[in-house]
């Protein structure tokens, strides 16, 4: 009886920490989702966070995108984007990751410390070599030069992620595997693939949120305004030199939240439960 | 046999000549919705009138990302065959990616109806690379429904130096604490127009490419610098961590839009994306002291110009001039690459109010114009480093004669280079 | 006999690289040549309209030595500075707060899903010109901290955002509070903690402060250890924040210039990809010497599953 009260309690202040720490994390999306409800003219001028007169005049307009195509085209294409991109880094990067933890090789050390190197040249100055390998293969305005990379498992960073996952794992339990008869890739997809689910959704979480914010590689290799994606519509609202359509801009980009917000919210009860290893081992 | 063979040969024929039509124009451009949309309305104009040839506009949002993505597609040799270009086009004429366009003109680009001086604008060592959009001139942009708020008088479109500055120090007593007489102009990190404007105006221009030689001196880099010295030391424009909280890259980060000054810099062709984002009423008067000088200058707002790799340059430039002379393409185009600078597409007309603002300013200031200076080579580094310096005298980490010097280094390391 | 265990060495590695092909592939198909290619650029003048031209070190030698002819990059070594403040103050405070509020939140509460992603937000707003918008509207002289310092306090504060001696310190701020990223790599590490651990700790009578020490950093660690790798990896890339809050120009006086931002600017901006791409190498050097000390180091701190 003691014992609820007080587990009570703590529940109680652990909330009220959460929820003050949380109003400064949500003023941003406040004052975004209210200046896309404020009339374009009124967004820089009228300080105040509540809009005076509420319009959906930007939804409306904004949903037209750029007059020759609509916003639903710039969402469908960063959709199959982002979908091709999710599977290869799940499957390709967990792949490499399992090769780097658990597997002996002659050149591991070596391949290890090149697949970092990757990760540490700024992205600029691979622009146009990159772009030059794409175009003799006669990639440029199609999706591929955006997708095919994911297959050769070339984001290092879910590597890394995903291997130090996999060498937190206990190794015993391969090891009951092996005797068990398990191959390599036996215990690949039936030990290591189900114990480093959180790592797997963060992964897939991941892909997603950043393909889905790739503005500069989805600028240089997509012509076509049919293939455009969200970023790039949310840029196509903006010209420093001529008209901006400021209010339609911030109601697309409250838009283009959603899915994010969606993905987001219902991934992150996989990380609720955490993993038993009794099951398995015994 | 015989017969078969003429039939044969024809329908080769036919089919090479359908072939040889049915071409892709990319034309790359940087603009947003409402340009977007004019654009299309021409595109599909010159596609029903000439069937086979197909164009395909490649648009990106603003100055920056276009030049990135058209960079990067001619270093892997895929470039689209018409470029937008702005006052960077000399860097891309120095680079030999443009083609001239001589010998198109008078057959397939007919520059006998555009203004001479946009033709010349768009000329550089003696070759005709770009065709201007239309026409734009650099303006000072007041907020008149906050002058007549506080009661302040409007000011007069010309004015002199000495008038301007009284006219300041006037406005500086209406108006409230937090808000200034001017931006601080003196020099932004996208464009250097305020101090460009100013050399004119002091007889000593930023950049002759006939000489390659630059008549700004040490003494008139710091003359301008302590002119700006003087209004911030009065509060006529902010001081510098104010100024500096207004990035005035848009119409988002502009101290005008936000209500905090009364004058701005914008160039006319920005007028209407301006008023877009404000209630108040925005009016054009011109830089000090222009009327004596003639230092005002008209600018094509861009250039069409012609990638040299371009596999139809013929169709590209037939493309081009139905933008700029086609009365068609200029009723749907309006003036949102500047006033048109020709004769049959100016005939067209306009009835929207922001348009008509631009036309007065327009009539008053054309004849305190003079043709332009030409850009200082690698504009964007000296935009980008002029600012710099600019701010480090109005932070007052160096005296207004060290700036002077390094402007003065600048420009003479920017030449050489 | 020995013929037997070559043989076998040989099928255990061939089997070991077929799972390594795809990246294999990926590397040298995809990634090696655009490496190699700005390696090469770097000892040369690329204005990337025309064909590079070499020019030995005289790049490397303008960055750090200079003279007369070919004056040393002033703006170059302000950017190093200021990218080394950056990442050696807001590293370690993101880490602190992501695994502080991963903590939090890896409570059984009712509402958690809802808290976790109200924490994720700002992480999730990224790059957006809303955030550019917004960070003004805080730290700018007349913004929302400033009136809140000037009626509660009464005292006067600078512009925050436009002063020199402090804009870096809200980029600092915005970093931390884009916290996310590693929280949920912490969260999904937290949940990986066989439970077992605590209950038998909790049977010894372990509080909770001793369970943190004693089970939660070290199994924790080598998530610790990639995310401190990381974020320091990206952070001395960082650009996209710098490039909205500033208008792409690392200002006011270069105080927010961070390397990858000034590498921008001077690749794309002044076409100087030669230069860019020698920046980008010693920057590459930087953090692999960074790192390969953190994995030098890591070895005696981070504990892998049964002591690998």
């Amino acid at each position: 009886m003691k014992n609820r009260t007080a587990r009570r309690i703590s529940a109680g202040i652990s909330n009220i920490i959460i929820i003050v720490l949380g109003v400064g994390m949500l003023y941003p999306v406040v004052w975004l989702i209210a200046a896309s409800f404020k009339e374009s003219n009124t967004i820089f001028t009228d300080p105040a966070l509540i809009p005076k007169t509420f319009t959906l005049q930007n939804y409306v307009q904004g949903w037209k995108g750029i007059g020759i195509v609509g916003f639903g085209t710039f969402f469908k294409n960063s959709f199959i984007i982002c979908g091709l991109c999710v599977i290869a880094n799940v499957i390709f990067c967990s792949l490499t990751a399992y090769a780097f933890a658990r597997l002996r090789f002659a050149g591991r050390k070596f391949w290890f410390a090149v697949m970092m190197l990757t990760l540490m040249l700024p992205t600029h100055v691979t622009t146009i070599p990159r772009y030059i390998i794409f175009r003799s293969l006669g990639w440029i305005d199609t999706f591929l030069p955006l997708v095919v990379p994911k297959f050769f498992a070339t984001d290092a960073f879910f590597i890394f992620l995903l291997v130090q996952f996999i060498r937190s794992l206990p190794k015993e339990l391969d090891e009951s595997a092996l005797i068990d008869g398990c191959g390599k890739f036996g215990i690949y997809i039936r030990i290591v693939m189900p114990l480093t689910m959180p790592a797997l959704i963060t992964t897939v979480l991941f892909t997603f949120l950043w393909t889905w914010d790739d503005f500069f590689n989805q600028l240089l290799y997509l012509n076509s305004p049919a293939k455009y994606t969200v970023p790039m519509g949310l840029r196509l609202f903006l010209d420093s030199s001529g008209m901006s359509s400021w209010g339609p801009m911030f109601a697309m980009s409250v838009l283009s939240l959603v899915p994010c917000f969606i993905l987001f919210f219902s991934l992150q009860k996989y990380f609720v439960q955490g993993i038993t290893t009794t099951g398995i081992k015994g | 046999m015989r017969k078969f063979v003429c039939v044969v040969f024809a329908l080769f024929m036919c089919a090479t000549m359908v072939f040889a039509q049915s071409a892709t124009i990319r034309w790359a451009y940087w603009g947003s919705e409402s340009r977007i949309k004019r654009s299309q309305q021409a595109i599909d104009l010159f596609m029903a009138a000439n069937p086979g040839i197909a164009v395909n506009p490649e648009v990106s949002g603003g100055t920056g990302d276009h030049f990135n993505k058209v960079d990067t597609q001619i270093a892997g040799g895929s470039g689209p065959d018409i470029i937008q270009m702005g006052g960077n086009i000399n860097d891309y004429v120095k680079k030999g990616v443009l083609l001239p366009l001589d010998k198109y003109v008078g057959n397939v680009l007919n520059t006998s109806v555009i203004d001479p001086s946009a033709v010349e604008s768009g000329t550089l060592d003696r070759h005709l690379y770009g065709v201007s959009t239309g026409v734009t001139m650099p303006a000072l942009a007041y907020n008149k429904s906050l002058l007549q708020r506080v009661g302040a008088p409007l000011p007069k479109v010309s004015m002199t130096y000495a008038e301007f500055r009284a006219y300041l120090v006037s406005l500086k007593s209406k108006l409230p604490a937090g808000v200034y007489p001017m931006q601080d102009i003196g020099a932004f990190s996208s464009n250097s127009t305020p101090f460009g404007y100013w050399t004119r105006y002091n007889g000593t221009p930023l950049y002759s490419a006939a000489t390659n030689s630059t008549a700004v001196t040490t003494a008139a880099a710091q003359k301008y610098l302590e002119l700006f010295k003087d209004y911030r030391d009065n509060g006529l424009v902010p001081p510098p961590d104010v100024a500096a909280g207004f990035a005035e890259t848009n119409a988002d980060t502009s101290m005008l839009i936000a209500g905090k000054a009364a004058i701005g810099f914008i160039w006319t062709n920005q007028l209407a994306g301006y008023q877009a984002t404000t209630k108040d009423e925005l009016e054009l008067i011109e830089f000090p002291g222009a009327a004596a000088t003639k230092a005002l200058w008209q600018a094509p707002s861009q250039f069409y110009t012609v990638n040299k790799y371009s596999k139809n340059p013929e169709l590209a430039v037939k493309f081009i001039n139905f933008l700029v002379n086609s009365p068609d393409a200029a009723k749907v185009l309006g003036n949102d690459r500047g006033a048109s600078a020709s004769a049959t597409a100016r005939a067209a007309g306009s009835s929207d109010v922001n348009d008509r603002k631009v036309l007065e300013y327009l009539n008053v200031s054309g004849p305190h114009s003079s043709r332009e200076t030409d850009h200082v080579p690698n504009d964007t580094e000296f935009n980008s480093t002029l600012f710099l310096v600019y701010q480090k005298v109005a932070f007052g980490q160096i005296s207004p004669a060290v700036g002077g010097q390094q402007i003065y280094d600048l420009l003479v390391r920017l030449i050489r280079k | 006999m020995n013929k037997k265990a070559r043989k076998r060495a040989i099928r255990e590695n061939l089997s070991s690289y077929a799972f390594l092909t795809p990246w294999l592939l990926g590397f040298f198909l995809l990634t090696l040549y655009p490496m190699l290619y700005s390696l090469y650029l770097s000892f040369t003048e690329f204005n990337i309209l025309q064909p590079p031209k070499w020019i030995g070190l005289r790049n490397y030698f303008i960055m750090f030595i200079g003279n007369e002819q070919f004056p040393r990059d002033e703006r170059f070594l302000n950017s190093l500075f200021v990218t080394f403040r950056f990442v050696f103050i807001s590293v370690p405070l993101k880490l602190a707060f992501a695994l502080a509020v991963a903590m939090l939140m890896n409570q059984r509460l009712k509402l958690i899903p809802f808290y976790r992603t109200l924490y994720y937000i700002p992480t999730l707003l990224g790059g957006s010109v809303a955030i550019a918008v917004l960070w003004r509207r805080l730290f700018a002289g007349d913004g929302v901290l400033n009136t809140i310092l000037r009626s509660a306090f009464n005292l006067n504060p600078p512009a925050w955002i436009s002063n020199p001696k402090y804009a870096l310190y809200t980029l600092i701020l915005l970093s931390v509070w884009q916290f996310g990223s590693p929280m949920i790599i912490f969260l999904a590490g937290l949940k990986q903690i066989p439970r077992e651990y605590y209950e038998a700790s909790s049977v010894d009578g372990a509080g909770k402060f001793r369970q943190f020490f004693a089970i939660t950093l070290p199994s924790l660690s080598p998530i610790i250890f990639f995310n401190l790798v990381m974020q320091m990896i990206s952070a001395f890339q960082s650009f996209t924040q710098a490039y909205i809050v500033s208008g792409g120009q690392g200002g006011p006086l270069d105080s927010t210039m961070f390397y990858s931002l000034y590498l921008y600017l001077k690749g794309f901006g002044f076409s100087e990809m030669g230069y860019a791409s020698a920046m980008a190498w010693v920057l590459l050097i930087i953090i692999a010497v960074l790192t390969a000390v953190a994995f030098k180091v890591s070895g005696s701190l981070v504990s892998y599953g049964s002591g690998e």
